[in-house]
């Protein structure tokens, strides 16, 4: 399966005429520790201490400090940190897995942190699916059993759980392995279970936590397109959790990357690594090959006259990579060239500076 | 070991659950405890430790990574280095007790015994109330409306399954245990069945076989039952586990013999009594083993079913109890098994069957028939053993897909076998029925007690005295007595006994945590309080002096044993043929080797624990990390550096458990001691039994718990803090 | 997004949580009706009893060679000769008497004398009745092994006992002299007498009979001297000649302090006793029960085949009953 990346950025540039996101979070806390000690700590004094400072301080724990974004109706949102960052712990606060301590959580506009248990189970069952890193399996069923594992929870009966576990297993290329224990699957076969399982009830949101971390390289590698092409396939919205950066930018739509439970940076992965918002994530993206994440967008410059129709014509979304493709070729700068306007023109400078690093003054005064 | 007492314990750290950890200091420090007990019971509940980690709180989100990264080689290194400033720190505060007890002692001048100021007397009121509940156990509200039902449930139970065994007769009893057998583990372990079954009629013991088979299968039914709940409670509730576990735990070092007189007090002697007692002992196992199974189930598989919005209950019957199955079936295994050492032991209180001929051979000193109905005994218990043990194997097993294809094949081929198995046993039993041979003939039946007898006889005859070079058992007897037991009894007994509460506080301490050290005092007060310190103490010494012989026996054994996986094999049989022979059976040849008195106690509990201590510590040894050996060869080390270097200091939880487990075991058969002279608490408990003496018994069977306790204690591996 | 299909959903919980309240209710109901009806356990047989519809008795079988003769015996009798099928039950003294006056027992064949018990069962509870005499007389008494009174004469005085204490030493006796004593649950006043005589030794319990037996062979077998607590009748005389030591002679009623006992054992006629339910509706056996009576040397010829011929007590009751047809034709009559 050969995917282009870019395939499955839904045009980001359209987003306003998404409705409500899907989940809205807003000043969202998570703090371990002593109940009464941990409620007290979110807008309290203590709230900016440095992990080992509030630890000293308080005995308590912030994993999720104060984190506000949305997610977006079929983008793939991806969060990304080293551990310790608390990224999983976020991803479970989203389904209150795990209940966190203080902010605002709402899915499709309805409050989270206001349901009830029913309710609350019923958003699981229907609404927000998870896929974890270590699977998560029953070790005592068979493939199948475990994929229907879920609708059996929901309380759909047997011959209409199996028929759909069966078209799930199907769908994530496990046919014939049905009646296997998990125990003699390989590691990317087991995620594949957990997979099926969890879009074998239809969620509207998919979770993932770290799902490929656990895998060998190309294994993993094959797991990220088969995620690609189920979104590229269905379009479902995605929460990703990842520690690897490469994973995040080949699946990303967004990225919000974390540090000490808190977001330091929230943005397309073109963003991310064009222009770091700190150090730290500087330091983080230094190793990134820029041509293969930066778009013609950002090393275009403005068109002199006369190059504005002449020369191949670049979607704004083709990367550094493929656009010094096309200038080799043509031997001249290219067109960028979105619905028929020409926004600029990339020539050999422009895209080696990028590869190089260099900053793209062009580029800024394009944005500017 | 498997029979008499129950080997498993889970850990008992106090800040298991609740609290918070810091990131980076995921607790995942692998239970010796938890590992050496299961072994102890040739089980692994490896899977048990792997998933040890805290998870109800994950700080840094990443817990899953760490659980797997972490769970290495125990600390134990870490630990050694921790202790020796830790002991220092510790011992601070004891010399301020030390300070504040002094004046005590000084107020109580006088010998070194426990003043009696400080002593209660118990003896009227329980005597009172052992003749209330006597004069009214056949008009009181309590008894005719609770007692008497239960009573009357267990006789019902008891005679329905006895009555079915004996219409099924010889043949359909042995079909059919043959037949499950073969179903579950295989055609050899069918044969093993079938031929153990067809031993017990050869040996002329059908009937008693299947008196014991019958309570057995009540009681372990009930124990099974009553465990598996309380294990739920406790596993599915931090707060319960937190108020069950110091109970289990006491139950777990009782000597079975300290059971018997309450009951015999409420139900009589007879077979309700013995089932109830029986219930009592085997229950524990099974509850801890549940809660541990529960506790222990893989916390990620627990989170996708809650991801998926299960319920509580459909969590718990989806997920958390098939997770726990193996622990569960361990649990039954290990309920089967202390059933069946109990049930022996019960026989003194009227149990029947197998345990009574082995009693009713002891009293004519026959060793030969105490031998013949020993011997149903172990093979019952290598079979229950093997086929429970089959049946946990074929539950983790990986089925065959190629024969598991087709779902309506998979279900009707279960059925049918099943089917199949039950049409054969009665297929079998109506045989049976037809050849009106429903008990085994008697013309079949072997007699080995004159053979034994005599062989018996010859080695007494040989063996007692004049020996030359080494001298007879009669003169170790005598120099054990007279050098080891003598001067170690009267240094416990004429030492102030503060000096002693003291010293229990410091080891308690030096091993455990204050917790530990003061369950350790508190013990040993107590037993000052009962008034009977004078004998606990001599119940000590000949613990003390059989833990040491049977350590010293058991590392070298081991030791040995650890080289050659050959001489395991070998080994393997004889360990479970000592760890499930009644203990009653090699009493008298070790009085006729021994004498009567405090060595032949000491002797039998040597027998009995060494077992278990060879088991552990085998294990321990030949479980060391390879890396670590392979290191220490490429050294150059030799094989008594490699011995003593690596896998010693590496086996360290390993051995701390053997000890753990002989102190234990070692107290269980030095107080049945009473029978054979070994005086002290175990003569007052067989005499309170004997005697109906509720005052005598209960305060001995009291002493003993503290005595149980006290040892447990300053025996348990130390944790930390 | 695919629309939704339609699910079959479980009954809700309120539903399922009905279902459990109707379970609970039904088990109460059911605890309830059972407990309607008094259970007195007091009056329960062994579940092994009578399990294939035959009539059944259940003895009391004692830890002593005498007792298991007697019982052999009688089950022997009353199986071949009255076709009942007999249960035997090893259970100590005390608590034989429970187990009688529960019933689980049907009767005690050879009984040394329990007065705290007979008052409590006998004459209070009347739950017990007395069988009458076994026709055994027993006693209780210090010994010491013949061939060392034959060397010692004067050792047969309880006087010159302490002569020989030092000769009597064992690793247990604490320096000195060992009384040995068996079973704690046999009738021994011996520490009392020890005290009270002021007699260099030291009790020392075998624990069992069985352990008492065994160092006494082995003793004799060494031809060493020892002291010990026994009683006759009992077959080890045959196999170990042992010889009374005389304590101060037994007056009555100088026994009735157990702290100041300084007088022998008195000589116990042996008594059987029967559950008084049984005793009335027993029929033939209770009947037999009662005729059941013998003398020293039979019960003797019989223990000696149990426990030194190592016969099982059926074959050495079978034995006798074959050679003994006169002595006990009267009781089955």
């Amino acid at each position: 399966m050969t995917h282009d990346v870019n395939a499955m950025t839904h045009d980001p540039a359209a987003p306003e005429a998404a409705d409500t996101p899907v989940f809205s979070v807003g000043g969202l806390w998570k703090v371990f520790g002593p109940k009464a000690a941990a409620a007290k700590v979110p807008g309290s004094e203590h709230a900016e201490l440095a992990p080992a400072a509030l630890r000293e301080a308080t005995g308590c724990t912030a994993a999720v400090r104060d984190v506000s974004f949305d997610v977006r109706k079929g983008e793939v949102f991806v969060v990304m940190g080293l551990s310790g960052s608390g990224k999983s712990t976020l991803v479970r606060c989203l389904t209150r897995l795990i209940e966190p301590t203080a902010g605002t959580l709402s899915i499709d506009g309805e409050d989270v942190l206001a349901m009830d248990a029913a309710r609350l189970r019923e958003l699981r069952r229907h609404r927000a699916a998870m896929v974890f890193q270590h699977f998560g399996l029953l070790p005592h069923r068979t493939v199948l059993d475990n994929v229907a594992y879920g609708l059996e929870i929901q309380g759909v009966s047997r011959a209409e759980r199996r028929a759909k576990a069966a078209e799930m297993v199907a769908k994530v290329g496990l046919d014939g392995l049905e009646d296997r224990r998990p125990g003699q699957l390989s590691g990317g076969q087991q995620q594949r279970v957990g997979l099926a399982r969890a879009l074998a009830a239809d969620p509207e949101v998919l979770l993932f936590d770290e799902p490929f971390s656990a895998l060998d390289p190309l294994i993993r590698r094959e797991m990220q397109d088969e995620v690609a092409r189920l979104h590229h396939d269905e379009g479902r919205t995605m929460v990703f959790i990842t520690h690897d950066l490469a994973e995040a930018l080949r699946l990303g739509d967004r990225i919000a990357l974390m540090r000490d439970g808190r977001i330091v940076q929230l943005g397309t992965p073109e963003e991310i690594v064009g222009s770091p918002a700190d150090d730290y994530v500087r330091e983080f993206v230094r190793d990134v090959p820029r041509e293969q994440v930066l778009t013609v967008r950002s090393a275009m410059r403005p068109a002199a006259p006369g190059e504005a129709d002449q020369g191949p014509a670049l979607a704004p979304a083709t990367t550094v990579v493929e656009a010094i493709e096309a200038v080799a070729r043509s031997g001249g700068p290219a067109r960028v060239v979105d619905r028929g306007r020409c926004l600029g023109v990339v020539d050999d400078a422009a895209l080696l500076a990028v590869v190089a690093g260099l900053p793209a003054p062009a580029a800024r005064e394009v944005a500017a | 070991m498997t029979a008499a007492t129950p080997s498993v314990r889970d850990p008992r750290d106090p800040s298991d659950s609740g609290r918070p950890q810091a990131p980076g200091t995921g607790r995942t420090r692998p239970d010796a405890r938890d590992e050496g007990r299961a072994t102890a019971g040739r089980r692994d509940t490896r899977e048990a430790r792997d998933t040890r980690e805290a998870r109800d709180t994950r700080p840094d989100g990443d817990g899953p990574t760490r659980r797997h990264a972490s769970t290495g080689r125990p600390a134990a290194a870490r630990a050694t280095a921790l202790f020796s400033h830790r002991a220092a720190r510790k011992l601070l505060p004891l010399a301020v007790a030390a300070a504040l007890l002094v004046p005590l002692a000084l107020a109580f001048p006088g010998a070194g015994s426990w003043p009696a100021q400080l002593a209660v007397d118990l003896s009227g009121p329980l005597g009172r109330a052992g003749d209330w509940i006597i004069d009214h156990r056949d008009s009181h509200p309590l008894f005719l409306y609770f007692f008497g039902h239960v009573s009357n449930a267990v006789v019902i139970c008891v005679r329905a399954v006895y009555t079915v065994l004996l219409a099924a007769g010889w043949l359909g009893v042995t079909a059919l245990a043959g037949l499950v057998a073969w179903r579950l583990a295989g055609i050899r372990l069918a044969l093993t069945c079938v031929a153990a079954f067809a031993a017990c009629g050869l040996l002329g013991m059908w009937v008693p076989t299947m008196q014991t088979l019958a309570l057995m299968a009540v009681a372990v039914t009930a124990a099974v039952a009553v465990g598996a709940l309380l294990g739920l409670a406790a596993g599915l509730s931090p707060r319960t586990d937190r108020a069950l576990r110091p109970v289990l735990d006491t139950m777990q070092v009782l000597p079975a013999f300290a059971y018997l007189l309450p009951m015999v007090l409420v139900f009589g002697i007879g077979v309700p009594a013995a089932v109830l007692a029986t219930v009592v002992y085997a229950a524990p196992p099974m509850a801890r083993l549940t809660a541990l199974g529960l506790r222990d189930a893989d916390a990620g598989v627990l989170e996708a079913s809650a991801s998926l919005g299960a319920t509580g209950r459909q969590r718990l019957f989806s997920a958390r109890l098939p997770l726990a199955r193996r622990q569960l079936l361990l649990g039954v295994n290990q309920a089967i098994m202390t059933g069946l050492s109990m049930a022996v032991i019960a026989s003194v209180i009227g149990a029947g069957g197998l345990g009574d001929r082995v009693y009713q051979a002891l009293a004519s000193v026959d060793v030969g028939a105490a031998l013949a109905a020993g011997i149903p005994i172990v093979l019952l218990a290598v079979v229950l053993d093997r086929t429970a043990d089959a049946a946990g194997n074929r539950l983790g097993a990986t089925p065959d897909p190629a024969r598991e294809k087709h779902l309506l094949r998979r279900v009707f081929g279960g059925w049918y076998g099943r089917l199949l198995t039950v049409l054969a046993a009665v297929a079998a039993a109506v045989a049976g029925r037809i050849a009106d041979t429903s008990l085994w003939p008697e013309s079949w039946t072997v007699p080995i007690a004159e053979p034994v007898n005599r062989a018996v006889a010859w080695m007494t005859a040989h063996l007692y005295s004049g020996v030359p070079v080494v001298g007879g058992t009669a003169d170790w007897s005598a120099r054990f007595t007279g050098w080891v037991l003598d001067p170690l009894r009267t240094g416990l007994q004429a030492a102030p006994w503060w000096t002693l509460l003291l010293l229990a506080g410091a080891v308690a301490l030096l091993v455990g945590t204050w917790r530990t050290a003061l369950t350790a005092v508190l013990a040993l007060a107590a037993i000052g309080v009962l008034g009977v310190w004078e004998p606990s103490l001599d119940t000590l010494s000949q613990v003390l002096a059989a833990v040491a012989v049977t350590l010293v026996l058991g590392f070298a054994i081991a030791v040995g044993a650890a080289r050659s996986a050959r001489a395991q094999r070998l080994l393997r049989p004889v360990l479970d043929v000592c760890q499930t022979m009644p203990q009653f059976v090699y009493l008298i040849p070790v009085v006729a080797l021994f004498g009567v008195g405090r060595a032949p106690a000491a002797a039998a509990a040597v027998v009995y624990a060494l077992p278990a201590v060879v088991r552990i510590t085998t294990q321990g040894l030949s479980e060391v990390n390879p890396a670590a050996m392979e290191a220490a060869r490429s050294l150059g080390a030799t094989r008594s550096q490699q011995l003593w270097q690596v896998q010693l200091p590496l086996a360290r939880p390993a051995l701390l458990l053997a000890v753990n487990q002989a102190v234990v075991l070692v107290l269980a058969v030095v107080i049945i001691g009473g029978l054979v002279g070994g005086g002290a608490l175990g003569y007052d408990v067989v005499l309170g039994l004997a005697q109906g003496d509720l005052a005598t018994g209960l305060v001995a069977g009291a002493a003993i718990v503290c005595l149980g306790l006290l040892l447990d204690r300053v025996t348990q591996p130390a944790k930390e803090a | 997004m695919p629309a939704r299909p339609p699910r079959t959903v479980r009954p809700p919980r309120t539903n399922r949580r009905r279902r459990l309240a109707a379970a609970l209710a039904a088990t109460t109901g059911l605890a309830v009706l059972s407990a309607c009806g008094a259970a007195d356990m007091t009056r329960q047989s062994s579940p092994y009893a009578a399990a294939q519809g035959a009539k059944t008795v259940t003895l009391s079988v004692q830890s002593w060679v005498g007792a298991q003769a007697n019982t052999a015996v009688a089950s022997y009798l009353l199986e071949h000769e009255l076709g009942y099928r007999v249960d035997t039950v090893q259970v100590d003294e005390v608590p034989a008497w429970d187990a009688l006056s529960q019933g689980r027992v049907d009767a005690i064949l050879e009984d040394w004398g329990h007065p705290e018990q007979e008052d409590r069962y006998v004459k209070g509870k009347k739950t017990i009745t007395p069988g009458g005499d076994l026709g055994v007389t027993g006693h209780i008494g210090w010994f010491v092994p013949t061939y060392f009174a034959e060397e010692h004469p004067d050792v047969t005085d309880w006087k010159n006992l302490d002569k020989y204490a030092d000769q009597m030493r064992t690793p247990e006796s604490r320096g000195k002299g060992q009384l040995m004593d068996g079973s704690p649950s046999y009738v021994t006043n011996d520490k009392a007498l020890v005290k009270n005589l002021d007699l260099d030794y030291e009790v020392v319990f075998a624990g069992s009979e069985a352990a008492q037996i065994t160092q006494i062979k082995q003793f004799a077998k060494e031809r060493k001297p020892f002291l010990t607590y026994w009683y006759t009748p009992q077959w080890l005389f045959e196999r170990v000649p042992m010889t009374e030591v005389k304590l101060p002679e037994y007056k009555e009623g100088c026994d009735a302090d157990p702290e100041k006992v300084a007088c022998a054992y008195p000589h116990t006629p042996l008594q059987k006793y029967l559950n008084t339910r049984f005793s009335e509706s027993g029929g033939k056996a209770a009947a037999f029960l009662k005729k059941f009576h013998w003398g020293v040397e039979e019960q003797n010829e019989v223990s000696l085949m149990i426990a030194e011929e190592k016969l099982p007590p059926e074959q050495a009751a079978k034995k006798w009953v074959e050679n003994n047809r006169e002595v006990w034709e009267p009781w089955v009559r």
